[in-house]
């Protein structure tokens, strides 16, 4: 009877946490760190994919280029695959354009140089020292 | 086009404050609808705008052809539009606009608009504003940026105070040498932190009585797409440094660094590059002095001429010169003819030139304009000296006419 008692009591007394000292019984797992938000990016354009020229890669050059700005900027050039790449470095540490796998980078960039080359010819055919 | 975005595009140009305008404001601009046949440039469909060719919508960049840069003094609605980010928000009290001149100062200043524009003394001047990629498209082959052709220019009037005046009154240090500026313009990613472009200039072009703080466009307050409410206006030199928006100068020790200050920015080559190629950054020369350029503004190119005498007129400039001379062809270059050009109406504004000629038939005849300034500096009959950014492409470029009768 006596043991059955004692064990009520125990009972109540665990249940009302006496028996585990002053620690919390329960401790609710560290917040995440706030994440920075971005400035939110506007809808940049009207433009849409099917106003660049079709190709492999022209879904990746779409969204990766017109986050910022419009498509016209890009169908104005004319650049070597060399120039594109050291346009695609400016964008990156200049304009702060989050970063591009390699294998995106890659096809991106033959999109760009193929569908964008050099067109303006000069008189005298292309320039010698350029190969 | 819904009533919204008319609304903002209206506020772009006559500045009416508005609250929440950045948040409904375009980020496109609508583009005249062009009919499934129809080719050509896309045209700027903007209140208060000319039909200027868009470049780009995002940024906005929109040139004026020729034929509309035909004005004395360009009308507001025909200046060109280049911004590098996107539009800030209308300001709703213009006069309280803040501006700060700090760094190598004595006595930093903050300062009201309002009261900027009562303490120093205002003035008005026609001054030439110009792209620093104007030209750009004349490079063979392309090089990168947007495919100026001569219309990133314009010769309006402007009404502000002398930046020398209230650098004075800030007293500038002996270790002053080179300015900084900053202006309200998001970053295209809408980034209010961080400055798109920021540029500077030699301390002694700041000090030109010419440069300006300006808050008036041919007499009106500066519209929004031109930079409300206040601006710099350096003359004669690469327009990014007529910071539009403009919230600080600051005046530094050394060659300012911001955004478009290193690189291939606004730099061309100390020895000439084979053109294409990836070129050095490492020996180039700061675009300074704007070169000597002139368009034939009358008649238009592709216009269709009633007889063989041609009566033409257009503006020539040369960045901190005066033009001396331009002169006619209307055989590709064998013989010139020299045209009247007029002083212009103050320093580091464009001059008319006029001059008639007598084609020698009917037929299709291009018509040259080739302008030499005051150092003896003359057009070239290509872009020249290319660099991968295509600055300083100033080559004689033609008007095509049809003599009919």
């Amino acid at each position: 009877m006596i043991a059955l008692g004692a064990a009520f009591i125990l009972l109540a007394a665990d249940r009302a946490g006496n028996l585990r000292g002053k620690a919390p019984a329960w401790t609710p797992p560290p917040k995440a760190e706030p994440r920075v938000v971005e400035a939110p990016r506007q809808p940049p354009h009207h433009d849409k994919v099917e106003d660049l020229p079709d190709g492999k890669g022209r879904e990746a050059a779409f969204y990766t280029c017109t986050a910022c700005h419009g498509v016209a900027l890009i169908k104005a050039q004319g650049l070597t695959r060399e120039l594109w790449d050291n346009t695609f470095d400016t964008m990156l540490e200049k304009y702060r354009m989050p970063p591009v796998k390699p294998a995106e980078r890659a096809e991106i960039l033959d999109y760009l140089a193929e569908q964008f080359p050099p067109r303006r010819r000069a008189r005298s055919g292309d320039n010698p020292f350029l190969k | 086009m819904d009533k919204a975005s008319t609304t903002t595009r209206r506020t772009l140009l006559k500045g009416t404050a508005m609250t929440g305008v950045a948040a409904a404001l375009p980020t496109g601009v609508a583009l005249a609808q062009a009919t499934p046949a129809a080719k050509g440039p896309k045209l700027l469909e903007m209140e208060g705008k000319a039909k200027l060719v868009v470049l780009g919508d995002r940024p906005l960049v929109a040139e004026t052809p020729a034929s509309l840069l035909d004005d004395d003094v360009t009308p507001t609605d025909k200046l060109f539009v280049r911004n590098n980010g996107q539009f800030p928000e209308m300001p709703a009290d213009a006069k309280a606009w803040k501006i700060k001149i700090d760094g190598e100062v004595n006595a930093p200043i903050e300062i009201a608009l309002g009261d900027l524009m009562a303490k120093f003394e205002n003035v008005t001047y026609q001054l030439m504003l110009e792209c620093g990629g104007n030209g750009r498209s004349y490079f063979t082959p392309e090089a990168r940026g947007n495919q100026w052709t001569n219309g990133g220019a314009g010769c309006p009037q402007w009404t502000g105070v002398r930046l020398a005046d209230v650098l004075k009154a800030a007293g500038l240090k002996s270790s002053a040498v080179y300015t900084g500026h900053y202006g309200a313009e998001p970053t295209l990613a809408g980034e209010t932190d961080k400055p798109t472009i920021s540029r500077g200039m030699r301390l002694d072009k700041a000090m030109e009585p010419h440069t300006l703080i300006a808050f008036k466009l041919n007499g009106k307050d500066l519209p929004l797409a031109h930079g409300a409410p206040v601006r710099v206006i350096v003359p004669g030199w690469a327009g990014s440094l007529s910071t539009k928006w403009l919230k600080r100068i600051w005046v530094r020790d050394k060659e300012h660094d911001g955004p478009g200050m290193g690189g291939f920015s606004y730099r061309t080559p100390r020895k000439p590059i084979v053109p294409g190629s990836k070129g050095d950054d490492k020996d180039m020369a700061i675009l300074e002095s704007m070169p000597v350029r002139s368009v034939i503004t009358f008649p238009a190119d592709g216009a269709k001429l009633a007889g063989r005498k041609v009566d033409l007129r257009g503006h020539a400039w040369a960045g901190d010169h005066e033009v001396k001379s331009v002169e006619i062809s209307i055989d590709h270059g064998v013989t010139w003819k020299a045209a009247k050009v007029n002083a212009p109406a103050n320093k580091f504004a464009w001059q008319r030139f006029t001059a008639t000629v007598e084609l020698p038939s009917t037929g299709y005849y291009e018509v040259w304009s080739r302008a030499t300034d005051a150092t003896g500096k003359t057009q070239p009959f290509a872009a020249s000296n290319w660099n991968p950014q295509g600055y300083g492409g100033n080559p004689v470029t033609p008007v095509r006419v049809l003599a009919e009768a």
